[in-house]
């Protein structure tokens, strides 16, 4: 059995072209990949990273950008620890569709999920969101923020490492009760379906029994 | 009123509310849903969220993800060379993408690798439910774009297994040779249907094979096969034509929902996590442990892991049976009254919420 302290899913969303995939490699294999095509549906890949000592698996869910495979897309918000919603830095239109995304977050994601805005490309010099646009942004929304360049390998890292040490410190805050913790027992997925539903209004969603196996 | 008409009543009634309260039909439906009309494949989509409360919202939903779909099948299910190659070639000015190519993005390098998957779906589709003749039998809506395509767009037609024909031959003292040729099939598996036609056995193939594209990271992994077949079953037969009709579209966006809710129990990497299949049996044997020491020390001594029993299990039998029965009997299901296991299953997990071990 691999030996780790937690595993989190982490999902990437964001409008086609702003760069999951290339943040998600740049991580994962260390690389940037010239003319990657567009991706289909949703895509993942695992990455174990040290954080003080405690071996974390990270899950990453590479999303299509696509307006057509939004279905599909959505099937995946539910079960995320952390969400990261990318724009381009030098691309206005993906800025400007950001609360778009945040309502499809609202409708499908555990409400207590992992908010984090990224604007990346900052290696681009044909600028059009301002740094300080972008966090206030963030902050408006209750989000946490970082600028990213996944060809520079600037803040790649750094992003990755920094979700990692928050949501360790969320389960280590909700202590024993924690579901990510591969060691507790509590009761959790369709085992318990039909049950706590009143526990939990805040999530909307079919299933009223989200929060209690993802939170 | 019958007890049974009065049951088809109430949720007749709970269906024709203009805003549906999902948690009452959800109480209704645990008891079983009554096989007459539309009830059960309209409350399954309904309870797996294709469908909203909202009544309103119904027709453009299912007009929208239907179009979709058959977008799907037009982008997704169709050989390299039907692709205009235009995208790739254009952009890099690189030569033709060609069936040798070990580009990530060749046309013919997604081709090969999809086919890896595609056998597996193909296998275990051509056995699926075989107690019914069902998935056999013509659909009386085949999809046009593929059973007009002279094959190109027939997913099985990718992945034929061909066979070398072979004979023994036998020469005897008198010179009389005796040639016995090898028709033995290994296995019967359903066949494919004429040009025009196909099978619902063919159907839930695309549906896997779409699923496995849209979500690549999960691909296809067996036992996908066993929960998408009544799903599709319930779809294609709603006595409601107009729906019935949509059975794929339909099916394909109600799996896709369910498998958010069992999606670790299918992704190798997280066999070992909290939400995964070894945890889950290794908390089936804990529980089994804790509540009926008899059987699980007997499974124990016979050294019969949770692996065997934890999906069908009779105990009083067990009990009685020695090691090579017992392998027998677990694996086959057993005939029994699902709804006693799922009322079981609910109350052990209440049971669980509120006196947790």
């Amino acid at each position: 059995m691999e030996d780790y302290k937690f595993l989190f899913k982490i999902v990437l969303v964001g409008n086609a072209g702003v760069g999951k995939t290339c943040l998600v490699r740049r991580f994962t294999q260390g690389l940037f990949p010239p003319g990657q095509g567009a991706t289909i549906g949703v895509d993942f890949m695992i990455k174990t990273v040290e954080v003080d000592g405690d071996k974390i698996k990270l899950q990453i869910w590479d999303t299509a950008g696509q307006e057509r495979f939004r279905s599909i897309t959505q099937s995946y918000y539910r079960s995320a620890h952390a969400l990261i919603l990318v724009y381009d830095i030098s691309c206005q239109p993906t800025f400007d569709c950001l609360p778009d995304w945040l309502r499809e977050i609202q409708e499908y994601a555990n409400c207590k999920v992992l908010k984090i805005l990224v604007g990346n490309k900052t290696d681009r010099d044909d600028r059009e969101i301002p740094t300080q646009i972008g966090e206030e942004f963030a902050k408006q929304h209750d989000m946490y923020f970082l600028e990213t360049s996944a060809k520079e390998a600037e803040n790649v890292e750094r992003l990755f490492y920094e979700i990692a040490a928050e949501l360790i410190d969320q389960a280590r805050r909700k202590d024993g009760t924690s579901a990510v913790n591969k060691n507790s027992m509590d009761a959790i997925g369709l085992g318990s379906l039909g049950t706590k539903a009143s526990q939990n209004s805040c999530c909307s969603g079919f299933n009223s029994n989200s929060n209690q196996c993802t939170s | 009123m019958s007890v049974f008409k009065a049951r088809v009543k109430e949720f007749e009634d709970a269906l024709a509310e203009n805003e549906i309260d999902l948690s009452y039909l959800r109480q209704l439906c645990f008891n079983g849903i009554p096989d007459v009309k539309s009830l059960r494949p309209r409350c399954w989509k309904l309870l797996l969220g294709y469908l909203g409360t909202n009544r309103e919202s119904w027709n453009e939903t299912l007009t929208k993800k239907r179009a979709l779909y058959r977008q799907f099948i037009e982008e997704l299910v169709l050989p390299p060379g039907l692709k205009e190659a235009h995208t790739l070639d254009a952009r890099n000015g690189c030569l033709n993408d060609h069936p040798l190519s070990e580009g990530a993005e060749s046309a013919w390098n997604i081709f090969f690798n999809d086919n890896e998957f595609l056998l597996q779906i193909d296998k275990d589709v051509r056995r699926l439910c075989p107690d019914i003749s069902f998935f056999q039998q013509p659909t009386e809506y085949p999809c046009d774009i593929v059973v007009n395509s002279n094959g190109e767009r027939r997913l099985h037609q990718r992945v034929v297994p061909s066979v070398l024909k072979a004979a023994n031959v036998e020469r005897k003292g008198l010179g009389i040779t005796k040639i016995n040729l090898i028709t033995k099939r290994s296995e019967e598996t359903y066949e494919a249907m004429e040009e025009g036609q196909e099978a619902h056995w063919e159907v839930v193939q695309r549906i896997l094979f779409l699923y496995a594209k849209l979500n690549p990271g999960q691909s296809y992994v067996q036992g996908m096969n066993e929960i998408v077949g009544p799903i599709y079953y319930v779809m294609a037969s709603d006595p409601d034509p107009d729906y019935r009709e949509h059975a794929e579209a339909d099916c394909f966006f109600c799996f896709t929902a369910l498998m958010a809710e069992v999606r670790d129990f299918f992704i190798k990497t997280l066999d070992d996590s909290e939400g995964g299949i070894k945890n889950m049996m290794k908390r089936l044997s804990q529980m089994l442990q804790e509540r009926d020491l008899q059987i699980y020390e007997h499974l124990k001594s016979q050294e019969l892991h949770p692996q065997y029993y934890s999906f069908r299990i009779q105990r009083d039998q067990i009990l009685q049976n020695d090691f090579a029965s017992n392998v027998k009997l677990l694996q086959n299901y057993p005939f029994m009254d699902i709804n006693v296991v799922l009322s079981k299953a609910v109350s052990l997990s209440y049971e669980n919420c509120f006196h947790p071990h």
